[in-house]
């Protein structure tokens, strides 16, 4: 092949070109330190990345909604942890109206205030709202679980609220109010009315204290239930929190460059280029025309 | 007998010849860094004795010098189409991958800003209005939510449709320039017949003229032929553009938007009417680019997926949002809707509720069942679906991402080969300083050895003329 000192230009400028493309897409690979800027730049890890990018959203979503699950059945294991305290002081409170001839009148009204007092708290526990949700009257939008006067249960019976942790699972987050407290006239406040109306009349109320631990029964089986799934929905955030970093590794495996990797090119591409440029000066100097006297 | 005076005539035509050959070599120095130009070299030729008239007029036959020939120029007609061929193919791809690059610019992903970010944090948003549907602000958030998905679609949608546009006045663009250049090389054509009859030298209108035939090459993948007087036939898909003197033109035709191209894809035919079909070259590429989307066109194609993803999106979200209820009761009918059937979906899609209590969260309205948010919930989980809107725009990413990939690969190798064949038909053609100084220094050289000739031959007529006779003197 004949070579001329327009070929030998030619092909060291397109060398130098050549070097220099390669070091703009390191120093972008470096600056951005994103070694996937664009889908081309590898098409099956941006497939990767994209999947990996919306399970991780999916993953920060659920850990969403499990720190409300969390939130939800947190202020509903408080109230019926307060609600059996105050439910087995009123059985307490039953007991001793239960001495009947020990008591005088006086007493027994004291005894009959007080355990009012306890069934308007137990009220209020089962009222419990939290972001302005009564959290035992389930998908229902009453203002109240409870109604104040007849007791009766306002919420939803059927539906629960669900908390979805896991692509596949939801978790309950609510309690069924009905379920534990009683409607109406069945409901432990009026079990509670009618002690303290037994005890202003004088009669017996030893007689409900059997009733007193049906309820108690009621709502210890609901407190180990809630329990329970209170330790799901941490579980569930403890997972997803787990799931995020794992996700955001593969992602940032796929998706970062390795810096000490891609330093090391830079630096020998730096040292390719400048050779290219040596050698550029080097040879495109010289021609007869120097040594022609 | 040769005459008295016949050195003298030798030594000046080698005067004469050698000046001619250091003006070409003058002219090739000159024209060494010009772009095309093709070096020349001075054929020369050595001028016989004179004819011998008769049996006995015996001479010396020593010949009468030298000539000038011609003055030929060194290309190489095989290397020249090599080139045109490459330049042709390189044009076509690099076209393609240029489109393919804009395109995913337009894309943008995988990025925390584009279409697939806002599609998740529409997801997010359907979920917390599930965990809390008696917030409004978390339904306010949902609706503007939608809005952004929908106007990121309609953005990317509009990106697409304005690299079309700009492709398509390119093209235009380009058209014109081709059937002007036809015209220049038809001009050419008819100076280098012209000087030619003369007898004068056309190597630099030739270099010129396949400079510009290189540029057909690029643009429209033209070949080249010469004809016997010298002139150049340039033809296209298999049709002369130009022949001999005369050129004729093509036309761009078709839709002049996205729209109209979609059902009158542009195209280009001959100006007398007949189409033509580009195997090659900027134009070829830019047109199979602009193609509507069942001949494979690229754009055509990108704004067909965009259509998919916002009528995907808008099903699978109404689908299930038509079995919700909203806290009042109401069904919950569409969530988006296609507000201008005119318009095509991607840019008609919009969110249909405006009002946040609108939106059906609970999955029945009986009693009891009004803060129910199991049908946001249901649709905050179409995310993960792998027929939904995600997994949709993933494959069209990732499809975008596979082709751009291969494009860019096919144009490098190609535009690896045309530069392979530019140096071979550089290394043929272009001006080596050296060997114009060899050659100037071997023509002064001569010129010199032919100077100091007609010294020798002056002295010897002096010796005869002036000395001759003489003797005792």
């Amino acid at each position: 092949m004949r070579v001329t000192h327009q070929v030998i230009q030619r092909s060291t400028l397109g060398n130098l070109r050549t070097n220099l493309i390669a070091m703009s897409e390191l120093q972008a690979k470096l600056s951005s330190g994103k070694s996937i800027n664009k889908a081309s730049d590898d098409p099956a890890g941006a497939a990767h990345s994209l999947k990996l990018r919306s399970d991780y959203s999916a993953a920060v979503q659920q850990q969403r909604n499990a720190d409300d699950g969390v939130g939800w059945l947190s202020t509903i294991d408080s109230a019926l942890t307060s609600a059996t305290a105050a439910l087995r002081q009123a059985r307490d409170l039953t007991v001793q109206g239960g001495n009947s001839g020990a008591l005088s009148q006086s007493s027994r009204e004291a005894l009959a205030q007080e355990i009012e007092g306890v069934r308007d708290a137990m009220l209020d526990f089962a009222n419990t709202k939290y972001l302005n949700r009564s959290v035992f009257a389930g998908t229902s939008n009453a203002a109240t679980a409870f109604d104040a006067a007849t007791y009766t249960y306002n919420g939803s019976t059927g539906s629960s609220v669900e908390r979805q942790v896991a692509a596949d699972t939801t978790i309950r987050a609510d309690s069924p109010g009905g379920s534990v407290f009683g409607t109406g006239t069945g409901s432990v406040f009026a079990l509670l009315d009618t002690i303290a109306s037994d005890l202003r009349a004088g009669n017996d109320v030893s007689g409900h204290l059997n009733e007193i631990d049906t309820h108690m029964q009621n709502m210890l089986g609901e407190v180990a239930s809630v329990g329970a799934r209170y330790s799901r929905m941490l579980d569930a955030q403890n997972e997803t929190a787990d799931r995020q970093v794992k996700l955001k590794g593969q992602l940032s495996a796929i998706e970062d460059v390795d810096l000490a990797s891609v330093i090391v090119e830079m630096q020998m591409q730096e040292v390719a280029y400048q050779g290219a440029l040596g050698a550029t000066a080097k040879v495109l100097q010289p021609t007869l025309l120097d040594f022609l006297r | 007998m040769a005459s008295t005076f016949s050195g003298i005539g030798t030594a000046l035509s080698s005067l004469m010849a050698q000046r001619a050959a250091l003006d070409v070599a003058g002219q090739n120095v000159a024209n060494a860094n010009t772009v095309g130009y093709t070096r020349q070299r001075t054929e020369t030729q050595s001028v016989g004795g004179v004819g011998r008239a008769s049996m006995f007029s015996g001479g010396t036959g020593v010949g009468n010098g030298v000539q000038v020939v011609s003055i030929t120029r060194l290309g190489d007609i095989f290397l020249t189409n090599r080139l045109r061929t490459d330049t042709s193919s390189s044009g076509m791809l690099a076209a393609r991958a240029a489109v393919y690059e804009g395109l995913e610019s337009t894309i943008a992903e995988p990025s925390t800003t584009g279409v697939s970010a806002s599609l998740q944090s529409f997801w997010a948003g359907w979920q917390d209005v599930g965990n809390n549907t008696s917030d409004q602000a978390a339904r306010r958030v949902l609706l503007e939510q939608g809005t952004a998905v929908a106007s990121q679609i309609a953005t990317g949608y509009r990106g697409v449709q304005t690299q079309w546009s700009q492709l398509r006045t390119q093209t235009e663009a380009l058209v014109t320039e081709v059937n002007t250049t036809a015209q220049s090389i038809a001009n050419l054509n008819e100076q280098i017949r012209n000087i030619g009859v003369g007898g004068g030298s056309t190597n630099e209108l030739q270099d010129q003229r396949d400079q510009l035939v290189l540029k057909m090459s690029e643009l429209v993948g033209a070949t080249a032929t010469v004809n016997a007087d010298g002139t150049m036939d340039v033809m296209v898909d298999g049709n002369p553009l130009v022949s001999g003197v005369g050129a004729r033109s093509l036309v761009l035709e078709g839709g002049a938007s996205m729209s109209t191209g979609a059902t009158d894809p542009p195209r280009l035919r001959w100006s007398t009417g007949t189409a033509v079909s580009l195997a090659g070259g900027t134009l070829a590429g830019n047109l199979a680019a602009l193609a509507p989307a069942s001949s494979g066109g690229i754009l055509q194609s990108a704004a067909a997926q965009y259509d998919t993803l916002a009528q995907t999106l808008a099903a699978s979200v109404n689908a299930l949002h038509a079995t919700g209820y909203t806290a009042a009761g109401a069904a919950g009918g569409d969530f988006f809707t296609f507000s201008d059937p005119s318009l095509p979906p991607a840019l008609g899609l919009t969110v249909a509720i405006t009002d946040p209590a609108g939106v059906a969260a609970s999955n029945s309205n009986a009693a009891g069942n009004e803060l129910d948010g199991s049908v946001a919930a249901a649709i905050g989980k179409l995310g993960a679906s792998d027929t939904g809107p995600d997994a949709v725009w993933q494959a069209f990413v990732v499809d975008v991402g596979v082709k751009s990939a291969s494009a860019a690969d096919r144009s490098k190798v190609s535009e690896a080969a045309r530069t392979t064949s530019e140096s071979l038909w550089l290394s043929a053609t272009s001006v080596d300083l050296d060997e114009e100084s060899v050659n100037m220094l071997a023509f002064q050289r001569a010129y010199e050895g032919a100077a100091r000739v007609l010294t020798a031959v002056d002295e010897m007529l002096d010796t005869l003329i002036n000395k001759t006779g003489v003797v005792g003197r």
